[in-house]
């Protein structure tokens, strides 16, 4: 091919033009498949009417795919310069919320500077990937297994989960941790301390549980444990999700006509229990298909990560892919009664834009990792730092 | 550029590690993905079955609809039970319903007083879950559609229209009818496990329970089958659609028609005024009662709203006691009423009536004075005069040469000492004494077991041991005057359009025709001889037609040395019953009468047969034939002889029965009789 033969050309990669082609357009597809989808959702559970979700919904993809694709074009060493400032910004933004934000439904997570209004721990997200890639990309295969090293990236993880715990926002923490978690596991920790580790794990959660938790938490871990104890009160919520998602059967009761979603037995309907709506409706054909849309996305993300030839670029794409993931699998367990009920939405589904924006701005993160994997990340100063 | 800070060979490395690690994680995702595949194939498609279920729990429900109550109507169709619309308000127990500020809603909305407010609470507190809980009934259209129109915002309230029970009548059938009430614990504890019952019906807060008479007997007759309305909730519990095609129509209750009329039963109780006792109207042809009326009264619609603990109390602690059915439960001495049945046993025994026995005013027997009410006595006395003018003597020396067994056979074939089966309960049989009651009533005390010859006189004039009731009484006179059939009452016409077996299918009565001829014209006496002692009472103004009767008096305790026995002055609960019976036409008797005035004062002309005159006027003029006969024009002087005999022509009861006079058909039965010749 013509275009491909160009590429090799010095410098030529750093056109505009072929940066834009080389974006991944079938995952930009998929995307816009799955956010339309849960756009044709919410219009439906509103009763047929773009009011009030489903139009801003896809309004926002639609901003938010700009703002993805304007990323992919930022240079990785534009990335790579940013990692640490932003880490350290959200940090900053997550004492900040501890020490002015807004308290919404018992927690305090929302912080408001001018007329925006949003969540720390969104930028948390992007920010720990960004460092810890960083970090990693200056450090030894030997000393990523196993040496005192690796207390700087655990303290990275540390940090804005205990501050992001705090809030208590226990949902996102896991989520901040399991990410970063994954990352080390990726940049070749040893099995030995990933066995301890999981060991550990084992041992002292059941007394966190009973001990550590605030009374609401512990009682959504019980109650899954036993969601016919009370169905009308704690199990309610999973067992309204799990009544919608059976009665859908193979093909659903059809497009607005899931009487779970509609008649308001369903709660969250919009957010976080949107995937039971779909099921709802479209039966185990239209869950299959969301779920295979999901397991392409993350597949290409992950492709997208180990063609790139810098190690920068490879941990911060499958970082993203990972949050992305870990959210599709707990919402889906959770909707589908294996997990406990926590706070997280389904990525690109469900109705909300703060978690919405986080996920495109990774994917830009993404798509920059493709569109510059030949590009050479370089500290330019030492191994650390 | 500066050195390198990682050389080849690891960058290698980490690429190498990055990649099985990745590919690892990846693995482990898919397969996340895969089990959440499984997870969804598990509930969507094995137990996708179970899981439709219950949404369709969810989402539908079927409200029960109570069925109209059956109507209940007098023999002529005239409504004595029907049921109105009402507008009901009420509050559905939830788990998230905060009643405290519900109720203050509606406090703007409709007048909720603080007792109400209570009671509401303490309902609501007491209620099984999802159970509705009437707040208020009767409300006005205006209410209604006002908490209607808020009902969006009021999740937990419903307002709608139910139907209650009315009783055109108020207090003229309470007793027969009876009322309808809310089901108590103890209704819902003995319909537990009654498979016969609707139990869901039983707990609908608009379904009412009969109490009392009719509407107790009959009440699974009455009560119909509930229906269902077929709706789509939200979570909230408020109704989104309806589902019309899902409706279950419910069953109306069946219609009873009594025999009772209208118009007859409400004369009788007017007629009644402040008195206290009963009436019972009775058709002599085919046993129907026409009228059976009980007083005091009380109004049954007010037991259907519920009433309140002061109301009851009245109406329970009055002396008078209203809430007594007199003329089924209330057992009274007959008195002189009894002496026809007594010269029927005499006559039956044997007893030639034409032997004349001297009444002085009083006589001795027994080492005691028995005085006969006239204190100058009636001089010689047979028994046509002996009836028409009651004399005692007469029947204290006739009644020992009978005895008692004798008496009581004839008392039991007159029926009394039974109970009678029209339908509905509370009947008191009272007490036909012989000498095998004696034996019965007096086990402990063999000192008592045998009959002293010195009750027998009492017996005779319808004192002592003897009570009846007012039906019985009635029965009584009808049997009398029918003269051949021993007539059985009945007071359901028909069951949901079934006739009820009439009372007139029963045996003869074991008496002669000549004997009853004989007595019947003692009664007339009574009625129609300027001496009988009711004469004046009984004249019912009716042309031609005549009634005949027999007044009684009951003693309620012993004159013996007290003086005045009229009754002046005497304070209530200690004067004399006040009895009286009587059918008529005494020419082809058509319709029994039988009055119990309690506490009425001495002499049944004086309380009873005025009363009797009036219920009878009433029945008679209703009655198409009679009535014909009353309005054929009187014969002139100059008149033709023909038309005399004509007239007297229905003197004969085959001949009058069977052709009818000429102007008898053009005569609509639809006259009003209770604005009739006065």
């Amino acid at each position: 091919m013509t275009l491909s033969g160009g590429l090799t050309r010095p410098g030529e990669r750093d056109r505009p033009v072929i940066k834009f082609m080389e974006v991944d357009w079938t995952f930009c597809l998929v995307l816009a498949l799955i956010a339309g989808t849960g756009g044709l959702m919410l219009f439906s559970i509103a009763g047929a009417s773009w009011e009030p979700w489903a139009d801003r919904h896809l309004l926002r993809f639609g901003v938010y795919f700009i703002i993805m694709i304007a990323l992919a074009m930022c240079d990785l060493r534009w990335w790579f310069n940013a990692a640490y400032p932003i880490y350290v910004v959200g940090v900053l933004l997550l004492i900040a919320v501890d020490l002015v934000g807004d308290i919404s439904l018992g927690a305090q997570r929302w912080l408001q500077v001018g007329p925006l209004r949003f969540q720390p721990s969104e930028v948390m997200k992007i920010g720990l990937v960004l460092a810890l890639a960083r970090f990693y990309h200056g450090l030894s295969a030997d000393r990523a297994r196993m040496s005192w090293w690796l207390l700087i990236p655990a303290a990275m993880i540390g940090v804005p989960f205990l501050l992001v715990a705090k809030q208590p926002d226990l949902g996102t923490a896991i989520l901040l941790g399991a990410t970063g978690g994954a990352i080390m596991v990726l940049a070749g920790l040893s099995w030995r301390i990933i066995a301890a580790m999981g060991a550990l794990a084992a041992v002292a959660v059941p007394p966190f549980i009973m001990f550590g938790l605030h009374d609401y938490q512990r009682n959504r871990i019980l109650t899954f444990m036993n969601p016919e104890k009370d169905p009308s009160g704690d199990g309610y919520h999973i067992l309204q999700s799990k009544i919608a998602l059976g009665s859908g059967g193979l093909l659903g009761k059809g497009f607005g006509l899931g009487s779970q979603s509609q008649l308001n037995f369903l709660p969250e309907k919009q957010t976080d229990f949107i995937f039971a709506t779909l099921a709802e409706e479209f039966g185990f054909v239209g869950c299959f298909g969301v779920l295979f849309l999901y397991g392409a996305v993350i597949f290409m993300a992950l492709r997208i990560a180990s063609i790139s030839h810098s190690h920068f670029g490879r941990l911060s794409a499958a970082g993203v892919t990972a949050t992305f993931s870990l959210y599709v699998l707990i919402n889906g367990a959770m909707v589908m009664g294996l997990a406990p009920v926590v706070g997280v939405p389904m990525p690109m589904l469900s109705y909300g834009g703060t978690v919405m924006l986080t996920v495109m701005v990774g994917f830009g993160l993404v798509q920059s990792v493709r569109v510059h994997r030949y590009t050479e990340v370089t500290s330019g100063k030492g191994s650390l730092v | 550029m500066s050195e390198p800070s990682i050389f080849f060979f690891e960058v290698n490395e980490r690429q190498g590690v990055f990649h099985r690690r990745a590919f690892l994680l990846g693995g482990f995702t898919g397969l996340g993905l895969l089990a959440l595949g499984g997870r969804l194939a598990q509930l969507q498609l094995v137990e996708a079955q179970r899981y439709q279920k219950l949404s369709a729990g969810n989402q539908f429900n079927y409200r029960l609809v109570p069925p109209p109550r059956g109507l209940i109507l007098d023999r002529n169709g005239v409504s004595l039970a029907s049921n109105r619309p009402n507008f009901r308000l009420m509050i559905n127990k939830d788990k998230d319903l905060d009643a405290e500020a519900v109720l203050t809603d509606l406090a703007k909305l409709a007048p909720i007083d603080e007792a109400r407010r209570n009671r509401v609470l303490k309902e609501l507190a007491r209620a099984p879950r999802k159970a509705p809980v009437v707040v208020m009934e009767d409300l006005s259209w205006e209410e209604f559609s006002r908490i209607n129109i808020r009902a969006p915002e009021l999740p937990n309230v419903t307002a709608d229209m139910g139907e209650v029970r009315v009783y055109p009548f108020g207090g003229a059938f309470a007793h027969v009818i009876g009322y309808v009430a809310k089901v108590s614990d103890r209704d819902l504890k003995a319909a537990e496990g009654d498979t016969t019952q609707d139990q869901e019906l039983l707990h609908h807060p608009g379904f009412r329970i009969g109490k009392q008479g009719v509407e107790k007997a009959f009440d699974k007759d009455l009560r119909g089958r509930a229906g269902a309305t077929k709706t789509e909730v939200d979570a909230q519990g408020r109704v989104v659609r309806l589902d019309p095609a899902g409706d279950i129509p419910p069953t109306p209750g069946k219609e009873i028609r009594l025999t009772l009329d209208a118009d007859i039963q409400n004369r009788a109780l007017e007629v009644m005024g402040d008195e206290s006792g009963a009436i019972v109207v009775m058709d002599i042809r085919t046993g129907d009662l026409l009228c059976m009326a009980s007083a005091p009264s009380f109004d049954a619609n007010r037991f259907v709203k519920g009433l309140s603990g002061a109301e009851y109390k009245a109406l329970a602690e009055y002396e008078r006691k209203p809430l007594l059915d007199k003329s089924l439960t209330g057992t009274f001495p007959p008195g002189s009423t009894f002496k026809p049945t007594v010269g029927l046993a005499a006559l039956t025994a044997g007893i030639d009536p034409e032997i004349r026995i001297n009444c002085p005013g009083s006589w001795y027997y027994g080492g005691r004075v028995w005085r006969c009410w006239e204190k100058g006595g009636h001089g010689p006395q047979n028994m046509h005069d002996a009836i028409k003018n009651s004399c005692d003597v007469y029947f204290y020396q006739t009644s020992l040469k009978v005895g008692p067994d004798a008496i009581a056979n004839a008392a039991r074939a007159m029926g009394f000492g039974q109970l009678f089966d029209i339908g509905i309960p509370g009947q008191k049989k009272g007490n036909v004494p012989d000498r095998a009651w004696k034996k019965r009533a007096f086990k402990k005390n063999p000192a008592n077991q045998v009959w002293f010859p010195g009750e027998t006189p009492s017996y005779g004039i319808g004192q002592g041991a003897l009570t009846v009731n007012a039906l019985q009484l009635a029965v009584m006179t009808a049997r009398l005057a029918n003269g051949k059939k021993a007539l059985n009452p009945r007071l359901i016409k028909s069951v949901g359009g079934v006739e009820q077996p009439s009372g007139a299918a029963v045996p003869d009565l074991p008496f002669s025709q000549e004997h009853l001829e004989y007595v019947r014209g003692g009664m007339a006496a009574v009625a129609n001889d300027v001496r009988g002692t009711a004469y004046r009472q009984s004249q019912l103004g009716l042309g031609d037609v005549q009634m005949a009767g027999k007044t009684g008096t009951a003693q309620v305790r012993s004159y013996d040395g007290v003086a005045n026995r009229k009754g002046t002055g005497t304070i209530w609960r200690l004067k004399d019953h006040n009895l009286f019976v009587a059918f008529a036409p005494y020419d082809d008797p058509r319709y029994a009468v039988a009055v119990i005035i309690e506490h009425g004062g001495m002499g049944g002309a004086t309380a009873g047969a005025p009363r009797a005159r009036e219920v009878m006027r009433v029945a008679l003029l209703k009655d198409p034939e009679i009535r014909a006969r009353i309005e054929r024009p009187a014969p002139l002087p100059e008149a033709a002889p023909e038309d005399i005999m004509e007239g007297a022509a229905p003197e004969d009861p085959v001949e009058g029965a069977a052709p009818p006079a000429p102007d008898v058909a053009p005569i609509p039965p639809t006259t009003t009789p209770q604005g009739g010749p006065q």
